[in-house]
């Protein structure tokens, strides 16, 4: 159709991306290794002087992970993605080129930055939040750069219906920057008072439970629009194109994509009681919002019953594996935050292990599994390889798979029993256990985390290695695989 | 001061209720209008199979310009 | 209608934008009118806890203490009264943590003391045996950031109205009142201290970081 016969796909921007994502991969997910081994081992603590507590590391781990990782990871699969299903190669633009580029660039030094200032304990203590107000500017600049370069693309594409990967990555940049913006206003008081102390200082804008309504607002939502919308937006695109079966029902998906919007935010609520609603109100507005619920399931059956009638490829193609059992994952996840935020659960649950127990279920299982998997299947394209190694991703799949299951049974079991044991109380109705007995008792569940850890980050350096060697050294690709992905054996 | 939470109760289960509509709503759309052959959104799906830059696109995107390049 | 937004990138994203965000308008706006009245009795930090209260936002305190006592028997047994929502007034940020893996600190400062928070802070071992909680010595030698903190102070003031040098408030005056009365309180509490260095510092007329985070700590109450 278009006259240049030569027009192909450009991954330059997405292939930084994977780089990034590789790299920040390692480092936030050793670092993890390295704190969950401080609570068992505490002697840890001093192995690099102040900047080694885990005070200090534990906002680097989730940072760097979500951040560095899953962002580096949503916009590798967006820049490869977004060309493919909009039929539109980046190449015909030289300005959004040039905006893909900078958008890398101002990232990754953004978040170099960012990973420096925590490290040197300067932390506005809101969880996910922690960077002070220079570093959140740079994040605001990087969001309108992705911006300007989606919706540049989304105006020249040639496929004129969006795919519904791309609703999801409209959804993810207006949700994330609409949270991030609000939570994150803050006054530097190095400039209302005329130039006194820390440049780097600020106050949040709002003051205690205010602050904390804000903050956990952003906190479950930024989950919503980081862990689940992008990624449900890759495993919309690389499910079906790897096993080369249409989505099941099309038409699922775009109800599940609305009910995941209005559920999120909306009914996903914890504050169901309102006293002075008459009662039989609230009862109606609970059963409505299960109502609500039904289509946002519906994402995870839709994936699994793409597979229908194709089963045996979960055997033979490992890409595939991950990301069955990543939607699997996805449905444990969601099923468990519900169970946690009843009343009577979430009175147990809340301030213990199982907390951290139930966010890992999710971020290793389904996270994690969906960004390799996407990863693992954008190589042979982008780099006119095959997969260095089939034998390696099955191995990378087992470790990690025990690894996760490890987890979260360590962190089940550590934050009910801690929950307990805070609460269980004598005949006499007198606290059973002092504060550190409760601690002492959950060193063999963190020691048990710890392994599991080390189990899923040696599958990260077996991923690493592969993508590296498939890369530089595989066998060379003669066209562009259509579905399977070629892998040596 | 107490009466917003009552508001706030109210807003919350109408709004909860319109979005119930709002979405079986456009369940039944979608289902009707496929049965009565206005609409085939299946076809939406080969979108991601069928991805290289020279197929054909699912639906063309008639505000394109024939213009290759250099444009904002 | 559902068919053109499909199609129409703009209006799309529009749509997708208004449902998430009045679910937040709704979800949050009502509250937020009523939990900012601080309790009756409340006084804004001095400058000195707030820059003990600035060490403890910088080194993280929260991923492992909470400041947010529940409603359950358990809790207030252990820790104290209940925590009231008037009580966090001027605390920016909030702090209360999302996991326990030390105990709540809300009301820390009514059953400990400061030399107990030297020995702990110096080497939790030796304090409680089984911690697993990290030492912090070098709290004892780097100097608390007053003038960061009076900043901080100075910009509550202006622009929330934070009742500082109001009647029975907090008495904030110029940074070279401000660093004295600092000054003042870090005496008093150096008294209660045995670590030398410390107490040379604070006779020098330097302020550890030690003493600001005790400061903090003693008001948590």
């Amino acid at each position: 159709m278009q006259s240049n016969a030569a027009l192909e796909y450009d991954y330059s921007v997405a292939k930084l991306f994977t780089y990034a994502t590789i790299l920040f991969g390692i480092l936030g997910m050793s670092v993890g290794v390295l704190i969950a081994a401080q609570l068992a081992f505490p002697e840890l603590n001093y192995l690099f002087g102040e900047y080694g507590t885990f005070s200090r590391l534990r906002p680097v781990h989730t940072n760097t992970v979500i951040f560095g990782f899953m962002i580096s990871g949503i916009w590798a699969t967006y820049y490869y993605l977004s060309q493919r299903v909009l039929k539109v190669s980046m190449a015909e633009s030289k300005f959004l080129m040039f905006i893909g580029k900078l958008h890398f660039w101002l990232y990754f030094v953004g978040a170099l930055a960012a990973v420096v200032s925590l490290l040197l304990g300067i932390s506005a203590s809101k969880e996910y939040a922690e960077f002070e107000w220079p570093i959140d500017i740079v994040i605001v600049l990087v969001w309108v750069l992705w911006g300007i370069s989606m919706f540049g693309l989304i105006g020249i594409r040639r496929e004129k219906s969006l795919y519904i990967s791309m609703w999801y990555f409209i959804a993810t940049f207006l949700g994330v920057a609409m949270l991030y913006l609000f939570n994150n206003m803050e006054v530097p008081t190095y400039f209302v008072s005329g130039g006194i102390g820390s440049i780097m200082n600020s106050v949040s804008m709002y003051s205690g439970t205010n602050d904390a309504l804000v903050q956990w607002w952003y906190g479950h939502n930024a989950v919503a629009f980081v862990f689940t919308v992008p990624i449900i937006a890759m495993n919309y695109y690389f499910l079906p194109k790897e096993s080369g079966q249409a989505i099941y029902s099309y038409k699922l998906s775009l109800l599940s994509f609305w009910g995941l919007m209005f559920v999120y935010l909306w009914a996903g609520s914890h504050h169901l009681i309102y006293s002075t609603v008459p009662d039989w109100m609230q009862t109606m507005g609970s059963i409505f919002s299960v109502i609500l619920i039904l289509p946002s399931w519906g994402s995870a059956i839709n994936m699994l019953l793409t597979m229908k009638g194709e089963w045996n490829q979960l055997t033979e193609n490992p890409i595939i594996k991950l990301l069955v059992l990543g939607s699997t994952f996805y449905m444990l996840s969601t099923i468990e935050g519900p169970i946690q935020s009843i009343k009577s659960v979430n009175a147990i649950a809340h301030f213990t292990d199982w907390i951290p127990g139930h966010v890992h279920d999710g971020v290793l299982g389904w996270v994690g599994f969906m960004t390799f998997a996407g990863l693992l299947h954008m190589a042979p394209r982008m780099f006119k390889r095959e997969i260095h190694s089939k034998k390696l991703i099955e191995l990378q799949f087992w470790l990690q798979t025990t690894g996760i299951v490890l987890y979260f049974t360590a962190m089940w079991i550590a934050g009910i029993t801690q929950g307990m044991m805070w609460r269980a109380v004598d005949e006499y109705g007198n606290l059973m256990y002092s504060f550190i007995d409760t601690v002492a008792a959950l060193h063999p569940y963190w020691v048990i985390r710890t392994l599991a850890g080390v189990l899923y980050l040696s599958g990260v350096f077996i991923f690493a290695y592969n993508m590296i060697k498939t890369m530089t050294s595989s066998k060379e690709l003669a066209q562009e695989p259509k579905n399977q992905s070629p892998m040596a054996a | 001061m107490i009466n917003l939470v009552e508001v706030q109760g109210y807003a919350r289960i109408i709004m909860t209720i319109v979005l119930v509509i709002i979405l079986y709503g456009y369940i039944l759309h979608l289902y009707r209008s496929e049965k009565k052959g206005e609409r085939d959104y299946e076809k939406y799906g080969k979108i991601a199979l069928d991805d290289d830059i020279t197929s054909t696109p699912v639906e063309k995107n008639p505000n394109l310009h024939q213009k290759k390049e250099g444009e904002k | 209608m559902f068919h053109w937004l499909e199609k129409n990138p703009f209006f799309f994203a529009v749509g997708v934008f208004l449902v998430i965000a009045f679910a937040g308008v709704i979800e949050i706006l009502p509250s937020f009118a009523e939990a900012s009245r601080p309790v009756v009795g409340l006084k804004p930090y001095t400058v000195l806890e707030l820059a003990g209260k600035n060490i403890y936002k910088n080194e993280n305190c929260i991923t492992c203490h909470s400041q947010l006592i529940r409603p359950f028997k358990s809790e207030t047994d252990r820790y104290g009264q209940v925590s009231l929502s008037g009580e966090y007034a001027y605390d920016r940020p909030f702090l209360w943590g999302s996991r326990r893996i030390g105990p709540d600190l809300h009301r820390v400062g009514n059953y400990r003391s400061t030399d107990w928070h030297e020995n702990h802070m110096m080497d939790p071992k030796s304090v409680v045996p089984q911690s697993i909680m990290p030492a912090y010595p070098y709290m004892f030698t780097k100097m608390a950031d007053i003038d960061t903190a009076y900043a901080e102070a100075l910009t509550v003031k202006k622009v929330f109205a934070t009742p500082y040098d109001a009647p029975n408030g907090t008495k904030l005056g110029t940074l070279e009142e401000s660093r004295a009365a600092a000054l003042e309180e870090a005496k008093v509490i150096a008294a209660d201290m045995k670590n030398k260095e410390v107490k040379d510092a604070v006779a020098r007329g330097e302020i550890p970081q030690i003493v600001a985070l005790i400061a903090y700590l003693n008001r948590l109450k």
